[in-house]
């Protein structure tokens, strides 16, 4: 064709087209949306990431509401973040950072490493907040490389949970739960309650339920499974063969199959058809946590709680031996004012703060001391032993090292081996061993690269 | 050619009021997708193969260290049991899945009573968010309780056996079912190959089956030598999409089982996401990440040659 009639297209002129285009990148950067935080009164607006939802995220949010109608220079923002270690990290990574975070505290060692989250040991004790004034296993979880790098608002320590209504039907004193390994094995036969048909209709302890913890076993046969002066994995020693020896008598005990078929009937943590809260298992591994737990879908249960049994030789009643975790705040690198951050941070750690957060949570308080008001108004009923497990000299944390969620998961996987009795435990902890030592080497060669890279720079 | 009619704005010569070329104006009104292809894909998959080639941490700058990843890869065994698994379950879920859902549509293809509400229902699961279903298979799967072992054991009794411990919470289930169990619910999502597949089957000539059924043709003759070799294109678009589909499995066994038990279902993508995200390794998940791609890439590749001679098209 040799003639067409232009289209109505032809007509935009290219000072038409750009002038709207450039109108409308002005429009959007003037009005459109933006990072920067909304003024509130003049006051400095950080924004406060953290993992808990429901009544705990509730306790938080009215303990920012307090902070914020304390004084009239900071506003903290509350944020409920699920999977926060991970967002956290890309937040970071990308340079648009909270001013806070409430991480685990097993994220503390990658974060620190890799300087995403800035050491406080000054910050903390210009505030007013001093390491000493908590306890010593808390103290050890917030510390990696001798620096501080976070402080703890909320610490869980584990102990043995047991329904003492099934004690009183099996014969057995509700107020004498087990110590040792052997009193626990023994109890677990006599809470135990096969079906007509073979299969468990309840079972007197499983090491997988709630399966959170499938690593720990080895410390309370004396065992640990990393070594931070040599930087080694010991998965393979002799207290840890022993520990998950013991972990695969119930399997040859009980029958895989019908621990399977038995765990595969429990449901959801948070629910009714928990194992414990449902009746199907008389003992349970647990945090304070469970209280809350308990109250909420089982008011009725009759339950108690002690320290985790120990192998005899290592049993101390003074000195219990105890899993310690711990929820931290830090601040993360690219945060807009580490001194605002700070003082929120102090403003949680008054004693009448991490007492009532603590109550809330159901855990015992981080501080080394507690008010004696704090035991008598707590709604766990088992605060005083979760307190004595806090406290010992021999409560343990994880593997403070970078690689720990990796070589926990080595350990899981290992454990669904031997629980299974695939395999002896021995040669499985080898296996997870060998893997965790080429993490950790890894690991140490990296940060010689890094090191070497920031000193030629 | 564009000619344009005296005195319109395309042959001005003023430059303040020089018109825009169509071409110019083609490349503004598609510059939106352009830049959102640039920003979010272009821009990020060249990065991530700079990465793969990187020591990178996330939380700390990247470090150039060669092929050293994937040479990794090959030394690491959880990256062949993952590779393994996906290709367990990607080599059992695409047969299983695509004649599923031939079979369905076949059926849902007859003129019967109350097809459309059979239709519907074959395909509602598919809009169902993927968290719920998860959940509902998570109790329909419950080695104990489950509906799935309620049926199967009544049946199994006189034999002396159960029904397996399928999944469990977290991951719990018997190691040897696991596999099995995804594979069963991966059945749940066929409803959008069967509404395809039905397209297809419903632009099959009716004439080419009555000249069949005249000369005496049963109907799985028929359907085996007319039906199959005219959608044989639809079926290989299906098998591409679930190849590609498949290879990527994450979101019910990452809610499922995370993996377990043993990294029974832990899968490919799965451990990317982990690698990337839980150990803070960019540069080996990134570098997973293409090694993913090429893997797809070959098999369609290899898909698409096998299919020359299996796959029949209709002249238009």
């Amino acid at each position: 064709m040799d003639h067409e009639t232009p289209t109505p297209l032809s007509t935009f002129t290219r000072r038409g087209v750009l002038g709207s285009l450039t109108a409308a990148g002005l429009g959007f950067a003037l009005f459109g949306p933006r990072g920067a935080k909304d003024n509130r009164d003049g006051r400095l607006v950080l924004d406060y990431w953290e993992k808990w939802t429901g009544q705990e995220g509730a306790a938080m949010q009215a303990i920012v509401d307090r902070f914020n109608q304390s004084q009239s220079k900071l506003f903290v923002r509350y944020f409920t973040i699920s999977e926060i270690d991970k967002k956290a990290a890309i937040a970071i990574a990308g340079g648009a950072p909270p001013d806070l975070i409430g991480l685990y505290a097993y994220n503390i060692p990658g974060y620190a490493e890799s300087n995403a989250i800035l050491p406080l040991n000054e910050l903390a004790s210009s505030a007013g907040v001093n390491q000493e004034n908590y306890a010593l296993a808390v103290r050890t979880l917030v510390e990696h490389q001798g620096k501080q790098w976070g402080v703890a608002n909320t610490c869980g320590s584990m102990g043995l949970y047991y329904n003492k209504a099934t004690f009183r039907e099996r014969g057995l004193d509700p107020e004498r739960p087990p110590r040792t390994i052997a009193e626990l094995d023994e109890m677990a036969r006599a809470l135990t309650i096969a079906a007509p048909d073979g299969r468990l209709s309840r079972i007197g302890f499983i090491h997988t339920e709630p399966g959170w913890w499938s690593w720990d076993w080895g410390h309370f046969f004396g065992g640990s499974l990393y070594d931070p002066v040599t930087d080694t994995a010991t998965a393979t020693s002799a207290e840890n063969v022993a520990a998950f020896d013991w972990v695969q008598s119930y399997g040859k005990s009980y029958g895989v199959d019908k621990l399977l078929g038995l765990q595969s009937g429990l449901g959801n943590y948070s629910s009714a058809e928990q194992g414990f809260l449902s009746g199907r298992v008389a003992m349970v591994a647990q945090g304070p946590w469970l209280a809350n737990i308990l109250k909420r879908f089982a008011p009725d249960l009759d339950y108690g709680a002690a320290p985790m049994p120990v192998i005899e030789s290592l049993y101390d009643p003074a000195r219990p031996i105890a899993l310690i975790e711990s929820d931290v705040l830090v601040i993360p690198r690219g945060a807009q004012s580490p001194e605002a951050s700070m003082e929120f941070i102090a403003f949680t750690q008054r004693r009448e703060i991490v007492e009532e957060l603590s109550r809330i949570h159901c855990k015992a308080s981080t501080l080394a001391t507690s008010t004696p008001e704090f035991f008598a108004t707590h709604p766990n009923r088992c605060v005083a032993m979760h307190d004595q497990l806090a406290k010992s000299p021999r409560a343990f944390t994880s593997p403070r090292t970078r690689v720990w969620l990796e070589y926990k998961d080595e350990m899981e996987s290992g454990f669904q081996k031997l629980w299974r009795l695939e395999e002896p435990a021995r040669s499985v902890l080898q296996r997870v061993q060998d893997r965790a030592q080429l993490l950790l080497s890894d690991a140490a060669r990296q940060r010689s690269a890094r090191a070497a890279l920031r000193a030629k720079v | 050619m564009l000619n344009p009619a005296p005195g319109s704005s395309l042959t001005t010569s003023s430059p303040r009021r020089r018109a825009l070329s169509a071409n110019t104006l083609g490349w503004i009104w598609v510059s939106p997708w352009l830049v959102g292809f640039v920003v979010f894909l272009a821009v990020p998959t060249a990065m991530s193969l700079y990465y793969s080639l990187c020591d990178y941490p996330l939380l700390e700058p990247p470090i150039f260290i060669g092929l050293s990843n994937y040479r990794r890869m090959f030394d690491d065994p959880i990256f062949w049991i993952v590779l393994k698994n996906t290709a367990i379950y990607a080599s059992t879920s695409i047969p299983l899945g695509t004649a599923a859902a031939l079979i369905i549509a076949a059926l849902l293809n007859n003129k019967v009573r109350g097809v459309g509400f059979f239709r519907a229902a074959v395909f509602l699961p598919t809009v169902v968010p993927l968290a719920a279903s998860a959940m509902i298979w998570l109790w329909i799967l419950n080695g104990d309780l489950g509906l799935l072992n309620a049926i199967l054991n009544p049946i199994l009794k006189p034999f002396g056996l159960h029904g397996p411990a399928w999944i469990g919470f977290r991951g719990t289930g018997d190691k040897a079912w696991a596999m099995p169990a995804l594979v069963l619910m991966s059945l749940w999502g066929v409803g959008q190959s069967v509404v395809i597949y039905l397209a297809a089957l419903q632009d099959v000539p009716e004439s080419l089956h009555e000249a069949a059924s005249i000369d005496g043709v049963g109907p799985i003759r028929r359907f085996y030598h007319i039906t199959l070799p005219l959608i044989s294109p639809v079926i290989l678009f299906n098998v591409i999409v679930a190849i590609i589909g498949s290879s990527q499995v994450f979101g019910a066994p990452y809610i499922m089982t995370q993996g377990g038990p043993d990294r029974a279902t832990y899968f490919y993508s799965m451990y990317m996401f982990d690698k990337a995200f839980t150990y803070g390794q960019m540069g080996y998940a990134s570098a997973m990440a293409w090694v993913q791609l090429v893997i797809v890439l070959v098999l369609t590749a290899l898909t698409f040659i096998v299919s020359r001679k299996l796959v029949f098209y209709r002249s238009a």
